[in-house]
């Protein structure tokens, strides 16, 4: 779960990237969120993982008080959290297989459920072929795949991907939300940050709308094609 | 943390060095340069100390005694010398102990000494000092201990040469601790700033790491594996190259023996009694230096 109440951000240069922002995000929904550039979608991602400290107001993702987090336990925070990136930010000297087990290293996981568990992660975003290529083998959809298995593998509470549909094809973007719309159906929190109007149209949903660090929007859009999606998952 | 995962990491830091082949072979040449540039003052300051020493070693206070003088007296005064503060050792040198070895002097001493019946030199003590800084206190001293009885005619003490050997040394003890702690000082200047460009070239893969939850720990223990080996390599390489460079400088000293001598300076340290000491040293200052820098290097990368 994610809350936001009356949460402002203002950056060293000045700049008012958040102003009095509150928002709930319940377990197990899927949000939207779109504004275009400088709306302050990507302060919001910042917070939640604890990039950056909010000026003013309170922050709470799955049960971590951001604001009285310790330097040292945002490890901890970010283990409950699922991230994927535009940029995909691979590890580019690790394999497919190394950079998804490399989560479950991270929280010292035996080698034999880590043997286990991330083949079939990587099954389930198709990549079984490439699991020994390294990132810069795969094509931009791929990484993305793989961005977003390692996202998955150690069963995050949430899972956030910013823009990830900003670097591939349009019909490899279709493809990446229904997968991480098939993850929000086995119980999993999914924030998507997006500027792309037209999936938001095609698969509706809760959509929050940013415009100069505030919320000027906050519904649920039916979607072109939600009760297609919804037969077809 | 699991032994697994410990595998793991330094497994990793392993594969960094491959990995980073160009920066890892930077940092080591830095590391090689730099440890045997404190080596080899190291090194050069030691034999430097040890010719002082031997030189030093070399003192002698003469002590003439007397003709008077019974042999119960020095017997007793022998004993009183050997007790003496700042006297290393203490030799009877009998009035014809001298006669002889000066007659030993010339080819026709029979001739030229014919008219001597018996030794016209008088009997001696020869004393070594062992602090020669203080080496006209201590003659005083004995003088001093003597007056009374009238057992000493003379002494005679090398002064000149001991406050050239007393100034000579406290020069090269300073000189030396400079130029060592500006070799050390530079070198870690030097090792920071190459693992701090290495690391750099990183600091978007630590990134990562920092994003998918890794702690700090967790991500420097591949980096210090990594600055460790490196440093050993440099250590064991830097080992070699001075015992290959210290033992060819020695043979060339000693090619030029006589000259060698002839200025008064006494043997070189030789390896092999000090190979141990010098590659232990190495290696551990190699790993240390190593591991410091690339920590501190990380450092900054990991706030995020």
């Amino acid at each position: 779960m994610v809350e936001f109440e009356n949460v402002s951000v203002t950056y060293e240069n000045g700049v008012d990237a958040l102003n009095n922002v509150s928002l709930k995000i319940k377990d197990g929904e899927f949000a939207f969120v779109v504004g275009a550039s400088g709306a302050g979608k990507s302060t919001l991602i910042k917070l939640i993982l604890k990039e950056v400290s909010a000026t003013s107001g309170k922050i709470v993702v799955n049960g971590f008080k951001l604001n009285k987090l310790r330097q040292r336990k945002i490890p901890y925070l970010r283990r409950t959290i699922g991230v994927v990136f535009q940029d995909f930010r691979l590890i580019p000297n690790m394999t497919v297989y190394d950079n998804i087990a490399y989560v479950l290293r991270v929280i010292d996981a035996p080698q034999k459920y880590i043997r286990s568990r991330v083949p079939k992660v990587i099954a389930l975003v198709g990549l079984q072929d490439k699991m020994k290529c390294y990132p810069k083998e795969l094509s931009g959809g791929e990484q993305q795949r793989v961005a977003l298995a390692r996202a998955l593998v150690n069963d995050p509470a949430i899972i956030i991907a910013d823009e990830p549909t900003g670097n591939i094809d349009p019909e490899l973007s279709f493809q990446i939300v229904r997968l991480l719309k098939e993850i929000n159906n086995c119980g999993t929190t999914v924030l998507m940050v997006t500027h792309e109007q037209e999936l938001v149209e095609y698969f509706g949903g809760r959509t929050i709308a940013m415009k100069n660090g505030e919320v000027v929007f906050d519904q649920i859009l039916p979607g072109e094609n939600a009760e297609e999606e919804y037969y077809a998952n | 943390m699991r032994i697994s995962s410990m595998k793991y990491l330094v497994g990793q830091g392993v594969k960094n060095i491959w990995t980073n082949r160009i920066m890892s072979f930077a940092s080591f040449c830095v590391l090689t340069v730099s440890l045997l540039l404190v080596g080899f003052s190291v090194l050069a300051t030691m034999n430097i100390n040890r010719f002082v020493s031997g030189i030093e070693n070399r003192n002698e206070v003469i002590i003439y005694l007397d003709d008077n003088i019974s042999d119960e007296a020095i017997v007793e005064m022998e004993g009183i010398l050997k007790q003496t503060e700042n006297v290393s050792s203490v030799v009877f040198y009998s009035k014809e102990q001298a006669w002889e070895d000066e007659k030993a002097k010339y080819d026709n001493a029979d001739e030229i000494f014919a008219y001597f019946e018996e030794s016209p030199l008088p009997d001696a003590f020869r004393i070594r000092i062992s602090d020669v800084s203080v080496m006209k206190r201590t003659v005083t001293a004995i003088d001093a201990k003597f007056a009374p009885v009238g057992y000493i005619i003379d002494i005679k003490s090398p002064d000149d040469f001991a406050s050239i050997l007393t100034s000579l040394k406290s020069t090269i003890a300073v000189i030396s601790t400079a130029i060592i702690i500006a070799l050390a000082v530079v070198s870690m200047v030097i090792i920071s700033n190459s693992t701090r460009a290495s690391v750099f070239a990183r600091s978007r893969e630590i990134n990562i790491m920092k994003y998918v939850g890794a702690t700090n720990t967790f991500i420097r223990i591949p980096f210090f594996v990594e600055g460790m080996l490196t440093g050993a390599v440099a250590g064991l390489v830097s080992s070699l190259a001075t015992w290959l460079v210290y033992e060819n400088v020695i043979e060339i000293f000693q090619q030029e023996g006589d000259l060698w001598k002839a200025l008064g300076m006494g043997e070189f340290i030789p390896y092999n009694t000090i190979w141990l000491q010098v590659s232990l040293a190495y290696i551990v200052i190699g790993i240390l230096f190593g591991a410091i820098g690339t920590a501190a290097s990380t450092r900054k990368h990991l706030k995020v």
